[in-house]
């Protein structure tokens, strides 16, 4: 027997396992388990059960999958709402239950290119089941991209059952429709100031796609430590912490691929010229002198060659339309300490500040020569905006109220305000991160189209290998669906999506990534003995 | 963007750089070779050896085709070749090169296995050699080879053949500096255990697999699975199934299956999986389920040990159990038992008068009673030192006693003919976060056991995790690298491992190891910690952290 009666017989068992765990049931059956929350979502009351051969459908889909990147993904999905559980349960029967069974997934995906271009169409449909396949899924996207999105929202659908042993998604039928509100989703990795293992950077490359984020911010290079190989400029490396801790250039191709596969831009940052004392590790001629090391040389052209070289091996591995050349926190007295530069500071007539200028429109032409756009910290609009290249994007992080004064004047604008969205500041809580509009007091629809999106940023000064996940998470994601979802549909009150996103952290740890629990700032240990879905 | 402190940040780091640039790259050229846990017998050359990508298996002996080693060559092969974007993808290039004659050293990897029988139990022999050398007049092929008598041998043959392997960043290939190497190794201890618990918290199945993962890499082989408690019970019990309702919700859950598989892959890597019930004392979510195992509904703990449904319930999930476990050593627990609630609960309190009994006395009758059904289902039980501290000539005699709260309790245990696993709290709790690697390092099990046939009776140690404040957030960076430093304790000599001066003889290669769970993604903490699982007090290599 099919119908509502059945249906209400396969959920009451669970229902008494809700309040035998201690978690109310009618909050984890009503409430919507699903992060960042949909644009728009409706559900029914019908449970289905995954079979064991469920498979992946793309009759009418006009993309060919030449590379695999949605097998690859569909596989993945697979993997992850399995928990790693053994599924053991009679998975292709209706058994007595009535619950109906979903044989696979329909994907029709309307553009043939598999290009991940900054910008282009994210959204998807999900329907559970398909009306005119009732035993099949079917996601709609207009590219590859926005299907592994659908993807996505897919796993988050399935639970294990663990008295049956077999994959459900509760409450079919589900429509969904969704699309990103923002373009530019990002969080920022530093491997400078401590190296992050390959293993670990693709880790934290998963688990950003599981809360829909697409740009790993990569600050590759700083004061501390030059890690990348750079095949023009040889021993650029040797700046590295050790002989070992470096990444070779096909590793960077690799983790670049790695996140394309996954829909994930890498934006690759130099920060010239204040942060990159380490550059001269390996050609000492950058240092304005052996005791004066930052910033960069800004008299030599050796400098600028070898920032063209840099960008020019760039080209050849980021893809992405944007470069990060950094820009901030500049002390220029190193330039006026030097004899020599300050000789030449003279000769062009320029002061300490007009140098600065000078540096950073200069090494913006150069990305522009490599067909990149620029992305600069803040301080390069605070000092000089007027003179930026127009195709500049500013990045904040210091200030409120740069938004407001960048987007009027015509740039575009990512939102990164230390004070809610740096993730080093381990005593700010998930829920500063949640409430970060990034439109802030902008009314502006112009203005506010200039807002391309946020970036919550993991420096690494307190960060290796060993507590960079828990530091992320959960509270990358508390961001993550600030960019996300519709503002309507976002809680104007944080503390409303507590269990909901207890619940998307406990799937996090579930699936391997040690998200940390919700109680505190960032990276609390547990203080007693719980579970996870009230930590 | 970052922080502001520039100044200052410059002056420090100058300066740190200046001296980590001295510890940093673990040169080819250092005296110790940077191995975890020493073998027992090493010598090495002066010649450095490129290693295939492409690089072959070939095994001998009868133990040679074992899935088991054909499964561990393909990981240690990921794991040594991580660089390369992957192995599978890399053998079609590495063809198209041989065409053009590119020459490797080391083009294949000899593992033979003497014995066929891949059974894994306390004591298995898990000794090895590893040759690796350049080709010569006796073989045309170059070629590493590991020789052991049984697959866990191998195993351990493996992961000390994948330290050797060095990605060198200049020419892009993996090295073996040093060469020939000649290693002959076996443990110390039989027993080299970790405690993980998963009743204060719930660890997800792939958490617990990345813990198993981990332990191979410092050739630890038993995961002591502390799998309930008063918190929550969150394993599957046929026999008795509403016990797992003590779970702390559906979603914090092992089937049957999923225990079983967990055992599966451990056993792949050679570790033996020793499950425990703690009881009576520690098993308030039982009643979750099963209301009438608490003494009565206001007084939960420990549990009622006037009625047959207890030793029942007991029995049944042994029963259960036994299906998924094959290792001989069971765990009963026994630690910690507040009998008050006997001595306040009136149906109990009669049924102490009647036998005439103390609470002390039925605490003995509980134990013994559990210590006999893990018997009868042919398990030998291990007891936590409380047991034979209170009535340790009624133990039965095979009893493994497992130490935590008196340093010389095993030194007492093996005194009377008992076994003993050492685990001392003040040395050996992972949960004791103020406890640095070095005392970890500087523990002996033996301290104070003088007499040879004594000292065999204590089997080994374990680090404890303990999980009230250890959950997958955690976990690992509590675990690590605290007890890599009592792994190698138990695996090397004791010589190797007592003497000198271990900053200069251990600390470099203990960070050298850190380094190393985290470039395979075990997320270790800095060795220099004054306190565990804290972040890295600042920017900085992490050999030098």
């Amino acid at each position: 027997m099919r119908g509502k009666g059945a249906n209400i017989a396969g959920v009451l068992p669970l229902f008494m396992l809700f309040i035998a765990g201690g978690i109310s049931a009618f909050e984890d059956i009503e409430k919507l388990r699903i992060w960042p929350l949909p644009a728009e979502v409706s559900r029914g009351g019908r449970r289905m059960i995954l079979t064991g051969d469920f498979k992946l459908v793309t009759e009418g889909s006009k993309y060919g999958d030449p590379s695999g990147i949605l097998k690859e993904g569909f596989d993945r999905m697979l993997g992850i709402v399995k928990l790693s559980h053994v599924i053991s349960g009679d998975q292709n029967s209706s058994g007595s239950t009535g619950s109906a069974l979903l044989e696979g997934l329909i994907v029709i995906i309307s553009s043939s290119t598999d290009e991940l271009e900054y910008g282009a169409d994210e959204s998807y449909k999900l329907v559970v089941a398909s009306g005119d396949k009732p035993s099949y899924a079917q996601i709609e996207a207009k590219n590859v991209y926005g299907a592994l999105h659908g993807l996505q929202t897919f796993s988050q659908l399935c639970h294990f059952n663990v008295k049956k042993k077999i994959i459900e998604i509760l409450m079919t039928p589900w429509n969904i429709t969704d699309h990103p509100r923002f373009s530019y989703r990002g969080l920022l990795i530093d491997t400078s100031r401590h190296y992050l293992p390959l293993p670990i950077i693709k880790n934290v490359i998963d688990s950003m796609t599981y809360a829909k984020l697409n740009v790993l911010h990569w600050h590759i290079v700083d004061t501390q430590s030059f890690p990348l190989e750079i095949p023009s400029y040889p021993k650029l490396w040797n700046g590295a912490y050790s002989s070992s801790q470096r990444y070779t250039f096909e590793d960077a191709g690799e983790i670049v691929n790695y996140a394309r596969r996954r829909g994930i831009h890498v934006l690759a940052e130099i920060d010239v010229p204040g942060h990159a004392l380490s550059w001269g590790k390996g050609y000492p001629a950058l240092w304005p002198s052996k005791d004066c090391q930052e910033p960069l040389d800004v008299s030599s052209d050796f400098t600028f060659n070898l920032i063209d070289g840099i960008l020019s091996d760039f080209s050849k591995i980021f893809k992405f339309k944007f470069v990060h050349l950094g820009g901030d926190e500049v002390n220029t007295t190193c330039w006026s300490a030097t004899p020599r530069i300050a000789q030449w500071l003279k000769k062009h007539r320029m002061s300490e500040a007009e140098a600065y200028q000078y540096f950073v429109l200069r090494a913006q032409k150069i990305a522009l020569s490599h067909g990149y756009e620029i992305i600069n910290w803040e301080e390069t609009f605070n000092n000089f905006g007027s003179k930026l290249n127009p195709k500049t994007v500013v990045h904040n992080w210091l200030g409120t109220g740069v938004v407001e004064r960048v987007t009027k004047s015509g740039f575009r604008c990512i939102v990164s305000n230390q004070d809610k969205w740096y993730l080093d500041h381990i005593d700010a809580p998930w829920q500063g991160f949640y409430a970060n509009e990034p439109f802030q007091e902008i009314k502006d629809k112009k203005q506010q189209s200039l807002v391309l999106g946020g970036e919550v940023c993991m420096w690494g000064e307190h960060i290796d290998a060993s507590d960079i996940q828990q530091t992320i998470w959960p509270r990358a994601a508390a961001a993550a669906e600030r960019l996300w979802t519709p503002y309507a549909k976002l809680a104007k009150n944080p503390n409303k999506v507590t269990t909901r996103l207890a619940h998307f952290r406990c799937l996090l740890d579930q699936r391997g990534v040690a998200a940390a629990p919700l109680a505190g700032g960032g990276r609390v240990a547990p203080l007693e003995p719980g579970s996870c879905l009230a930590q | 963007m970052s922080h502001n402190l520039l100044l200052l940040l410059h002056l420090f780091i100058f300066l740190s750089l200046s001296i980590t640039s001295s510890l940093s790259s673990p040169s080819p050229a250092d005296s110790h070779p940077y191995l975890w846990p020493l073998p027992v017998e090493f010598s090495s050359g002066n010649d450095t050896l490129s290693v295939d990508p492409a690089v072959t298996l070939i095994v001998a002996g009868n133990g040679g085709g074992s899935p088991i080693v054909r499964a561990a060559f393909e990981r240690y092969m990921g794991i040594i070749f991580k660089h390369v974007s992957s192995r599978a993808s890399l053998l079609a290039k590495i063809r198209f090169l041989r065409m053009v004659e590119y020459d490797y050293d080391i083009t294949s990897l000899k593992i033979i296995v003497h014995s066929d029988s891949e059974e894994l139990q306390l004591g298995v022999d898990e000794s090895y050699t590893l040759m690796v050398s350049k080709k010569n007049e006796q073989s045309v092929v170059g070629a590493a080879t590991i020789e052991a008598n049984t697959v866990y041998g191998a195993l351990r043959g493996l992961e000390t053949f994948s330290q050797l392997c060095a990605f060198d960043y200049l020419t892009k290939s993996v090295q073996i500096y040093k060469a020939p190497w000649y290693i002959q190794d076996k443990p110390r201890f039989k027993y080299r255990g970790l405690l993980v618990d998963t009743s204060r918290h719930y660890l997800p199945i792939d958490v617990i697999k990345q813990i198993i993962e981990s332990m191979a890499f410092a050739k630890l082989n038993v995961l002591h699975w502390h799998i309930v408690d008063e918190q929550s019970f969150p394993l599957e019990t046929p026999t008795y199934p509403n016990l797992w309702k003590g779970a702390y919700s559906r979603w914090e859950r092992y089937t049957v299956e999923d225990a079983s598989e967990i055992v599966r892959f451990a056993k792949m890597r050679g570790i033996n999986v020793m499950a425990e019930v703690d009881v009576p004392g520690h098993a308030e979510s039982w009643g979750t389920g099963y209301p009438d195992l608490w003494p009565s509904l206001s007084c939960r703990e420990p549990l009622d040990v006037t009625k047959n449904f207890t030793f029942d319930v007991i029995s049944g999930i042994l029963t259960d159990m036994r299906k998924i476990f094959p290792f001989e050593l069971f765990h009963l627990g026994g630690d910690e038992v507040n009998t008050d609630c006997w001595k306040n609960t009136t149906h109990v309190k009669e049924w102490l008068e009647g036998r005439n009994f103390t609470t002390k006395d039925a605490y003995k009758y509980f134990v013994l009673r559990a210590q006999q059904i893990a018997i009868s289902k042919n398990w030998t039980p291990v007891n936590w030192e409380e047991t034979f501290s209170s009535f340790g000539k009624y133990l039965d005699p095979r009893t493994v006693v497992q130490n935590w709260l008196v340093s010389d309790i095993c030194q007492k245990a093996v005194a009377k003919g008992f076994r003993c696993i050492f685990s001392n709290q003040g040395y050996w709790y992972l949960d004791h976060l103020d406890v640095q690697w070095d005392t970890v390092y500087n523990t002996e099990p033996l301290n104070g056991i003088e007499d040879p046939s004594l000292q065999k009776l204590v089997i080994g140690g374990e680090v404890c995790m303990w999980g009230e404040t250890a959950d997958t957030s955690v976990v690992l960076q509590t675990i690590w690298p605290r007890a890599a430093a009592a792994a190698e304790r138990m695996w090397s000599t004791r010589e190797a491992v007592s003497k000198g001066n271990i900053t200069l003889t251990v600390l470099p290669r203990l960070h050298y190891f850190r380094c190393l769970l985290n470039n395979r993604g075990v997320p270790a903490a800095p060795v220099d910690n004054w306190y565990a699982r804290r972040p890295p007090s600042g920017p900085g290599s992490c050999y030098a952290q």
